[in-house]
């Protein structure tokens, strides 16, 4: 089949699904809504692995045109797609993960009255992130990056009846909007320097820019990405996100759409290549946020919250490995995080579909006898996620970790730290849930073989999925990363300069503290039979901690609150005391000068329109006879 | 003959409505007409060779002033019928739910509206178009007069006095105007051609572009707009804000670029910062509206600053936007205010407090919301976003700041709207009696519009040519003026 064809069907019948699904949804009965969704994103998946089995990476990119989007004066958008190493590889991830995720959520929401609505805007989230992915221009991208801010507030918002869900989801696409107005003037901008929004154009035309022009536009381009990606300062819609249901929080809010950001950047690594501020700007926010998601994730007592700090922590991660201009490493771990981490949530999904829908893990343990598949494959992605060899997060992690030491000694330190806490939350979520006694009042039961057989072939991709990129001490050749540098500039010019013997030492550093870190959260954990307090009754720092920094707090007082306070001020005084007397003023002069004219006021309409024509004649006059 | 047509369906269609006084076919003859309209504008821009101005109808009237009977058509003029003739069916069918009395009244002063719209869009005399600039003015004036809502007489007269206000103003420009021309003459492509000193273009702007900026309304002078829309009746808002402030719009092309190109370089930025702070202060004031009409006002004011700092922008993309945005907003106005009438009509209020969970009951009724909605805030892929897109680029060709300061308004928006879809649509079912969701009309309604909205935004290229042409070459002849 001609590729070009082949490209547009891969976004195309995804979207296809949505639109059948939704315009059919009445008439579906049972799991056919599901059934249809996921055969819609498997054969995405399918269509993928045949492009990318067709795809020659030496060949460079090959772009898919459709038709002219947006033409007008000097601007030539096409709607195009661009296939090359680094779109198929998001492609694979996407419809990969996603049909697993689709063939879960079939068993996940069985019961729910609206679960065509739900296939349908899974579907259509499919098709956004796949646009995204697969844009051969920034346009077309932007396209994709609202479309999923889109997607994932009707699915944060999906039970619709909880204000407090129809909340989260606001606040995740208003928070997303702010991202976007750095996207949107970072696009402006690289527009109005180069002319062009196509990728392989403005990569050609970048060199002779200035340091201050692109620092300036990565800088925007990267603002785009804390909104979507969830760093700080703008990463307290995630865990707020953790509303949707569990299969959403899955694909959208763990191995897709939040891991936009970083592809953002890989796919414009030419540009922050000749902005080394930008960066260290890139570096630190990650690093930062690494940390301190990291350290809240340890205190808290929902399922999932604690995933989703974890996410915002990985992803700092990631853009740590931007920042050192590792994109092979940082795309390595947005891969194996896919894997497990959607591996992780659905596992979630699977004991709170056991438990009847308890997500407070203190009403939780001794689950590992009533659920074993979940338990294993949990156990399985809390180990790929903490960095034990030779699962997959060892291998993107330590990548990560030896490209810091490379930098810094320091830094090395301190995501090492990241990385130990990590694993102390992540054992410490597990042992309360799965170990010790079971502490809740529900019956325990196995999820069906629907959500258990997504979860067994996402644990399998956790497990083996660092063979993917195993690197050259193990033996391997970094097949990732040279199948990626094809696509990416920035992959071809990274270095990394450790000898063997001191990967091999800091490897071993990490695996051994990882060890003891787990042994540590055992000897808490694993036998606890009393529930941790309230957040509002510990000392002060874990509460600090639990309470998320006070960061909620903090925007609702700094931007929320005075938003309001404005809105209704200008209302009030700009409006009501400023602009209407300013007018009724200049209103009332003309009326009272009109006094004696008031006489005229017949109240006949052709005698109106009678005076003002007749008005117009004798001002015309006047003005001509003046002259 | 085709232009002249144009104008004299609805005119004759409304007089003979004025005449008989049929209460129960009232509507049905007034859809009639305004449907046989957008046949014929469909059949003009079949016929329409891009790029050129067409001048088929042309009759001396008062040459004495330079008043001719011209009519005429460009790019742009057939944008802007396209939009009238477009929206025009929807506003008489929204009537159909409205149940105004004395309909064949509202139905006539509607089209006499539509009638001197058309005028407006297609006078190629600048008396002309003044003459039905100021005509078009009447029939609307009635109609809130004697259909509005609460505080209706003071609201009509200030907005009637405020207007009429900045259309003397611009009389008298365009007089100053005409008496440069020898012979006399006020067509357009006599004044088009006048070298106006520049110092004299500085105030000279300000006469010609007042009206227009009162028209639209930009910050300062939008202070009629809010209580004016909110009162009007539903059919009312929906002529202001869908077609009547494109007027503005197209005037500032017709009149202040071409005439005093001078005058607007001086006034360029004032005018677009005035836009935009216009822009964002609407926007922050939607936030907090009770009311849903007078949110939308709000955000129809928050819009329109935008669109006026793109058209000044003064480049292809920021002003080609701005004619792009004209018609996505038009499609907008008209579908947001048939969702805030259907809302009323089901739970008798427009006040958001009042509302909430109604997506329980009425869930296509949401969904129809929502999709209007993805417009309002320029989603990709709806025409608002291809609309919204080119001004943001345009304006970052003039300042990077300006375009700061614009982009901003994406934010706002969707603080705005989605919270106001969340007071109305979401949260828990609190209705007690049955709702009815929307019916096959409703259907019939808005799923035209939104179509139009997603195809566009989809495949633009239909209205970008049409405006890119005519745009390219005002542009080409102020560079050359430059």
């Amino acid at each position: 089949m001609n590729t070009t064809i082949l490209a547009a069907l891969v976004p195309g019948l995804p979207l296809l699904g949505a639109i059948v699904i939704a315009a059919l949804r009445r008439s579906l009965k049972g799991n056919s809504a599901g059934l249809l969704g996921t055969l819609a994103i498997g054969s995405a998946f399918a269509l993928s692995v045949m492009l990318f089995l067709g795809h020659d990476p030496a060949a460079g990119p090959y772009t898919a045109h459709l038709f002219n989007w947006i033409d007008i004066g000097g601007m030539h958008i096409p709607f195009a797609f661009q296939v090359d190493a680094l779109s198929l590889t998001m492609m694979l991830i996407v419809t990969g993960v996603g049909t697993l995720i689709h063939l879960y959520s079939i068993g996940y929401m069985h019961d729910d009255a609206r679960v065509s609505t739900f296939f349908a805007l899974l579907n259509l989230f499919t098709f956004a992130m796949l646009l995204l992915v697969m844009g051969a221009n920034y346009a077309i991208t932007f396209i994709g990056w609202e479309g999923v801010g889109l997607c994932s507030y009707l699915l944060i918002g999906f039970w619709y009846t909880n204000p407090a869900y129809n909340y989260a989801a606001r606040k995740a696409f208003v928070m997303n909007r702010i991202g976007d107005l750095g996207f949107v003037l970072g696009l402006a901008w690289l527009f109005n320097v180069t002319g062009s929004l196509t990728f392989t154009e403005v990569f050609d035309r970048v060199a002779g820019l200035g340091p201050d022009v692109l620092t300036g536009i990565t800088l925007l381009l990267f603002v785009g990405a804390i909104g979507k990606s969830a760093q700080l300062p703008l990463f307290t819609w995630l865990p707020d996100a953790m509303a949707g249901p569990t299969p959403v929080s899955a694909l959208i809010h763990a191995a897709t759409m939040v891991t936009a950001g970083i592809y953002l950047i890989v796919r414009s690594s030419v540009l922050f290549e000749l902005a080394p501020f930008t960066q260290d700007v890139v570096l630190y926010t990650g690093l930062v946020t690494a940390l301190v998601a990291a350290t809240i994730g340890v205190f808290q007592n929902d399922i999932k919250k604690v995933l989703a700090y974890s996410t915002v922590s990985q992803l700092g991660y990631m853009f740590v490995a931007l920042g050192l201009g590792a994109y092979s490493a940082g795309m390595f771990h947005v891969t194996t995080h896919a894997f497990f981490k959607a591996l992780l949530f659905l596992g979630a999904g699977s004991v709170i579909h056991a438990l009847g829908g308890e997500q407070d893990i203190r009403r939780m343990g001794g689950l590992k006898g009533a659920i074993k598949v979940t338990h294993l494959t949990f156990l399985l992605g809390t180990l790929a996620i903490a960095g034990i060899p030779p699962f997959s997060g060892f291998f993107s992690k330590d990548a990560i970790l030896a490209n810091a030491f490379d930098r810094s000694p320091v830094l090395y330190a301190l995501l090492l730290g990241g990385a130990l806490i990590t694993t102390f939350y992540m054992f410490r979520l597990y042992f309360l849930t799965f170990w010790g006694a079971y502490r809740g009042d529900k019956h325990p039961h196995e999820s069906p073989a629907v959500m258990t057989v997504p979860l067994l072939v996402l644990a399998v991709l956790s497990v083996v999925g660092g063979l993917l990129n195993l690197p050259h001490v193990f033996g391997g050749h970094e097949p990732m990363k040279h199948f990626l540098a094809h696509a990416a500039d920035g992959i071809g010019a990274e270095r990394l300069h450790l000898e063997a013997s001191t990967e091999w030492m800091l490897m071993g550093l990490s695996t051994a503290l990882v060890v003891l870190v787990i042994a540590l959260a055992h000897g808490r954990f694993a036998k606890k039979a009393t529930l941790d307090p309230e957040a509002d009754e510990l000392p002060f720092l874990p509460r600090l901690l639990a309470r998320k920094w006070y960061l909620d707090e903090l925007y609702e007082r700094l931007f929320e609150k005075p938003y309001g306070w404005l809105s209704t001020m200008f209302h009030r005084v700009g409006e009501g005391w400023v602009m209407v007397p300013l007018m009724n003023g200049a209103g009332r002069l003309t009326q009272r000068a009109g006094q004696v004219l008031r006489l005229a006021q017949t109240g006949n309409m052709s005698f109106y329109l009678f005076a003002m024509v007749a008005g117009i004649v004798v001002f015309l006059l006047m003005t001509l006879y003046g002259r | 003959m085709v232009l002249l047509a144009l104008l004299l369906i609805p005119f004759l269609t409304a007089l003979a409505l004025m005449l008989a006084r049929p209460t129960n076919t009232a509507r049905h003859i007034a859809l009639g007409s305004t449907i046989a309209s957008l046949g014929l504008v469909a059949l003009i821009w079949w016929s329409y060779v891009p790029g050129q101005t067409w001048v088929p109808v042309k009759f001396d009237w008062a040459p004495t002033l330079g008043l001719t009977f011209s009519l005429g058509y460009d790019g742009v003029s057939l944008l802007m019928l396209l939009l009238t003739a477009l929206v025009f069916p929807f506003i008489i069918a929204a009537g159909y739910r409205q149940n105004l009395q004395h309909p064949s009244m509202v139905n006539a002063l509607l089209l006499f509206t539509q009638s001197f719209l058309f005028g407006v869009f297609t006078a190629q005399n600048a008396f002309l178009f003044y003459i039905f600039y100021e005509l078009s003015l009447v029939p609307v004036f009635f109609l809130l007069l004697y259909w509005g809502g609460e505080r209706r007489r003071a609201i009509t007269v200030r907005f009637f006095i405020y207007t009429l206000l900045g259309g003397l103003m611009l009389l008298f420009g365009l007089a100053y105007c005409v008496t440069q021309t020898a012979p006399i003459s006020a067509d357009f492509a006599v004044l088009h051609a006048l070298r106006i000193p520049a110092d004299t273009q500085v105030w000279l702007f300000w006469a010609l572009f007042l009206a227009f900026a009162i028209k639209l309304p930009i910050f300062p002078f939008h202070s009629w707009q809010p209580d004016t829309y909110t009162m009007a009746p539903l059919q009312g808002t929906m002529v202001l804000g869908g077609v009547m402030l494109k007027m503005g719009l197209y005037g500032v092309l017709k009149f202040v670029f071409p005439i005093v190109p001078f005058g607007v370089e001086h006034w360029r930025d004032t005018v677009i910062w005035l836009s935009i702070i216009g822009a964002l202060y609407a926007g922050i004031i939607a936030f907090r509206q009770q009311d849903l009409k007078r949110l939308v006002a709000y955000s129809s004011l928050s819009h329109v600053g935008l669109l006026c700092a793109g058209l000044f922008a003064w480049n292809v993309y920021g002003t080609g936007g701005a004619l792009y945005q004209s018609f996505a907003h038009a499609v907008l106005v008209v579908s947001m205010l048939y969702i805030v009438g259907a809302l009323k009509e089901r739970t008798g209020t427009s006040e958001l407090g009042a509302m909430g969970g109604l997506k329980g009951k009425a869930p296509r009724l949401a969904a129809l919301f929502f999709l209007v909605m993805i417009n309002a805030v320029a989603l990709p892929l709806t025409q608002s976003f291809v609309g919204e897109w080119l001004m943001f680029n345009g304006l970052w060709q003039v300042d990077g700041w300006m375009a700061f300061a614009a982009v901003a308004t994406i934010i706002l928006g969707a603080v705005y709207m989605l919270y106001a879809y969340q007071r109305a649509m979401l949260g828990p079912d609190r209705w007690k009696m049955e709702m009815p969701d929307a019916g096959r009309n409703d259907h019939l309604y808005l799923v035209p519009l939104i179509a139009i909205t997603l195809v566009l935004g989809l495949y633009p290229a239909p209205i970008l040519d049409l405006v890119n042409g005519p745009v390219q070459q005002m542009l080409s002849t102020l560079t050359a003026l430059n």
